[in-house]
């Protein structure tokens, strides 16, 4: 006989079943954390651009949780998403026990932990740490380390030789007006543009700073006074300006992230600003590219300066609701510093340490063992010097000019340190802002600046208000 | 009294019922919009949980961004485009359903197709046909002699850069939203096609009212309640989204082309950090919004009565 269900028992069972649901995987997982009495160690970090990073990266922190008896689970998300799973997290006080970032999280100051300690412990373990990294942690009002900075990328620029011979610059560009006077001949003589983005996206947000910087132009200065309206600043717009009209196309105003990559690697651009994760997507997808990609340190600005920011830069913090794993979040981060050589064979190159003194641990490490290096440095000077991932039959030199590149690369908030109001800045892209619509003939560059210096007095303002800058004596 | 006996009564078992979707609105609707609405009066930052009040500064401060405003004449443009442009394309489409014709199904299915599919995964597919560099629709310009030549119509460029020129990317964004929402208005329009007597259209034909005739003076007019619901219900949804503006542009091109309110307070709440100004953004509108929402409610109440 079939068997009826009543409402009672549906409303019975569904309940059972719920409820199921909802404590079966806590409790399972309590019962096996009380009978193994080991600890959990959770880790919120971005997919890496390079995949073979994250590859690398996940079983090595098993792996490290297996010595150290900790049950490590690392998290992915988007780019995109890290702020926000963040906030979420901030506000729910619950969440990971380190959140890597890649650009300053310093808004984040007032609810991650002071990791002072491990800072000066990193410096005296592994030695300085190059000093926009320490720029882009350090809050010198609160005299608070917000974050740790293992790692950062080179922002250099990427050029096509065969395309750049051809109008009598083999070597590529090496200043500002390079880029104009040669770029501007590529594009009328052989149809090639440049891609410098000027939209609201991460690469344009880097181009702009290196073109302010190499103008002898900044939002703030190195007390966190906001000086962006000045005439180097007006003059920097201005040349933007005439770089658009002459080299490059209106597709430069509505790029994300990845659209000069894509520009570089059809072959349509003579001279992109980018990591060198352009190339190596060319050297996987389109060698012939791949092969005539070649790349230049910052450009010379009109007297002389010649600074980038940082593609990316690698930031841990660790929350205050995760205090209770702070002991082992720190330990983690400080031997991922040790293990950096790692990161930077992983990442093929796209990762450069913070800090370059630091040992090469002995034993298997994955590449092959190079005689005389001992330091971070060793492996980044030979690595660039020979580049270990060049394609056969390609020159191995590439990388030559990028070798010395913490000489010349800084932090965003040049030449103050990466406070909130240069973080928001950022974010909501007030510089691609400034600099396109003069390009688009919409404004003249004094209007745009001072309209642009008049959201970021807006934003220098509320954050001072919120006292995380500008009470530096 | 047994439990059997107390599940069995409709006053109990009811409310008992509806419990899980009150909970759920209390819970993931109300709190979020209690916490917005207190935030917004606030200096919160998405960093720092600890606020203070700051009175309605956020709001007069948003009155004075030339940004905010901007946005604000983008989200009027954005939603009466689209929603104009919902109720044409979607009322032809509807008069075309009711009809019997030869693969009907394959062509209400594909009418459909933009309403079931992810909203997020629909605009990423647009992004690679509006794409600077390999967009296939300039290529199909491009091969009918439309553009990518001295005199060509379209301009000698290579391709149209959709969404590096303002007007274009507002185009863009409008059009891949107008996708999005004609399912919806079609099949509301279907129902209340439906629901029209049929002997009302009988009789002005027999009196000799052409099709235009009974579509201005019969039809419409039933069917206003319904275009009514089908035009606030639209509205309140283009007024509250950002996804489209978010994949498509970012609000971008420069300077803030397309942004609109929802996609403004994201870049400002969430990506700049400041919570409490993201909120205000949010919720500047809301009065005019609740107020819609009820007015969709009461046509709503009158549709069904037809």
């Amino acid at each position: 006989m079939k068997k009826r269900i009543t409402r009672r028992d549906f409303l019975r069972n569904a309940g059972i079943g719920a409820a199921g649901l909802a404590l079966g995987p806590a409790m399972i997982k309590d019962v096996f954390a009380q009978k193994t009495n080991r600890r959990t160690l959770r880790i919120l970090q971005w997919s890496h651009f390079v995949k073979r990073y994250d590859r690398w990266f996940d079983p090595y922190a098993k792996q490290w949780g297996e010595e150290h008896n900790v049950d490590v689970i690392v998290d992915h998300v988007g780019l995109a998403d890290l702020r926000s799973t963040f906030a979420s997290e901030v506000a729910a006080g619950k969440g990971h026990d380190i959140v890597e970032f890649i650009d300053p999280p310093s808004d984040f100051e007032p609810s991650v932990l002071d990791l002072n300690d491990i800072n000066q412990e990193a410096q005296k373990k592994f030695g300085k740490q190059v000093p926009y990294a320490t720029r882009s942690t350090y809050n010198p009002n609160t005299k608070k380390f917000y974050g740790f900075c293992h790692g950062w990328t080179i922002d250099p620029g990427d050029y096509r030789k065969s395309l750049w011979e051809k109008v009598g610059k083999p070597d590529g560009p090496s200043t500002w007006e390079d880029l104009l006077t040669y770029g501007k001949r590529i594009k009328d003589e052989l149809g090639i543009q440049m891609g410098i983005g000027l939209s609201q996206e991460l690469d344009s947000n880097m181009a702009g700073r290196a073109l302010l910087w190499s103008f002898d132009a900044s939002i703030q200065d190195e007390n966190e006074n906001l000086v962006l309206n000045s005439k180097n600043t007006v003059e920097a717009v201005k040349f933007m300006a005439e770089l658009y009209k002459n080299t490059l196309t209106p597709e430069v105003f509505g790029w994300n992230a990845a659209s000069n990559n894509q520009l570089l690697i059809a072959g349509k651009a003579s001279y992109i600003l980018n990591s060198i994760s352009a190339y190596r997507s060319a050297q996987k997808d389109v060698p012939e590219i791949a092969k005539d990609i070649f790349f230049t340190p910052a450009l010379k600005g009109p007297r002389g300066t010649a600074l980038a920011c940082e593609h990316v830069i690698y930031i841990s913090v660790i929350p205050k609701f995760a205090s209770k794993n702070a002991d082992l979040a720190k330990q983690f981060l400080l031997d991922l510093s040790k293990n950096y050589d790692r990161a930077m064979w992983e990442s093929e190159l796209y990762a450069s340490p913070a800090f370059f003194n630091t040992q090469i641990p002995s034993g298997e490490r994955g590449y092959m063992k190079l005689k005389d290096a001992k330091t971070l440095r060793d492996l980044h000077n030979a690595w660039f010097s020979e580049d270990p991932y060049a394609l056969p039959g390609e020159r191995k030199d590439k990388l030559l000019p990028l070798k010395d590149a913490e000489k010349w690369s800084t932090n965003v908030g040049y030449p103050g340190p990466a406070n909130p109001a240069e973080g928001e800045i950022f974010s909501t892209y007030v510089i691609p802002n400034m600099l396109a619509k003069v390009a688009q003939g919409k404004q003249s560059a004094e209007e745009s600046v001072k309209q642009a210096t008049e959201e970021c007095r807006k934003v220098f303002e509320k954050w001072k208000a919120q006292g995380l800058i500008g009470k530096k004596k | 009294m047994k439990w059997r006996d107390i599940l069995d009564r409709e006053s109990v078992l009811a409310p008992l019922l509806l419990l899980p979707v009150v909970l759920y609105v209390l819970f993931f609707v109300g709190f979020p919009f209690i916490m917005s609405f207190v935030y917004s009066f606030s200096n919160i930052t998405v960093g720092n949980p600890d606020f203070k009040f700051i009175g309605i500064s956020n709001f007069t401060d948003l009155i004075q961004d030339r940004i905010f405003l901007k946005s604000l004449a983008n989200t009027f443009i954005f939603t009466f485009v689209s929603i104009g442009l919902v109720v044409i394309l979607s009322h032809i489409l509807a008069e075309i359903l009711i009809r019997e014709f030869k693969g009907k199904w394959i062509v209400r299915f594909l009418v459909m197709m933009p309403w079931t599919a992810p909203i997020a995964l629909g605009t990423i597919g647009y992004l690679w046909f509006l794409d600077s560099l390999f967009s296939p629709i300039d290529w199909l310009l491009r091969r009918l002699g439309l553009l990518g030549k001295p005199g060509a119509v379209l301009g000698p460029m290579s391709n149209m850069y959709w969404l590096g020129i303002p007007e274009l990317a507002m185009a863009s964004v409008i059009l891949v939203h107008v996708w999005r929402l004609l399912p919806l208005g079609t099949v509301i329009l279907i129902a209340g096609i439906n629901s029209i007597p049929k002997e009302i259209t009988e009789a002005a034909q027999v009196d000799g009212a052409g099709y235009f005739r009974r579509l201005f003076h019969i039809n419409i007019p039933l069917l206003f309640p319904v275009i009514g619901v089908t035009v606030l219900f639209s509205t309140l949804f283009t007024f509250t989204d950002m996804t489209v503006v978010w994949v498509l542009t970012k609000g971008g091109p420069p300077s803030h082309s397309t942004q609109v309110l929802a996609s403004l307070a994201f870049l400002k709440g969430i990506q700049g950090g400041d919570l409490a100004q993201g909120a205000a953004i949010a919720l500047f509108f809301f009065p005019v919004l609740a107020g819609l929402a009820a007015i969709v409610l009461r046509l709503a109440k009158k549709a069904v009565v037809i």
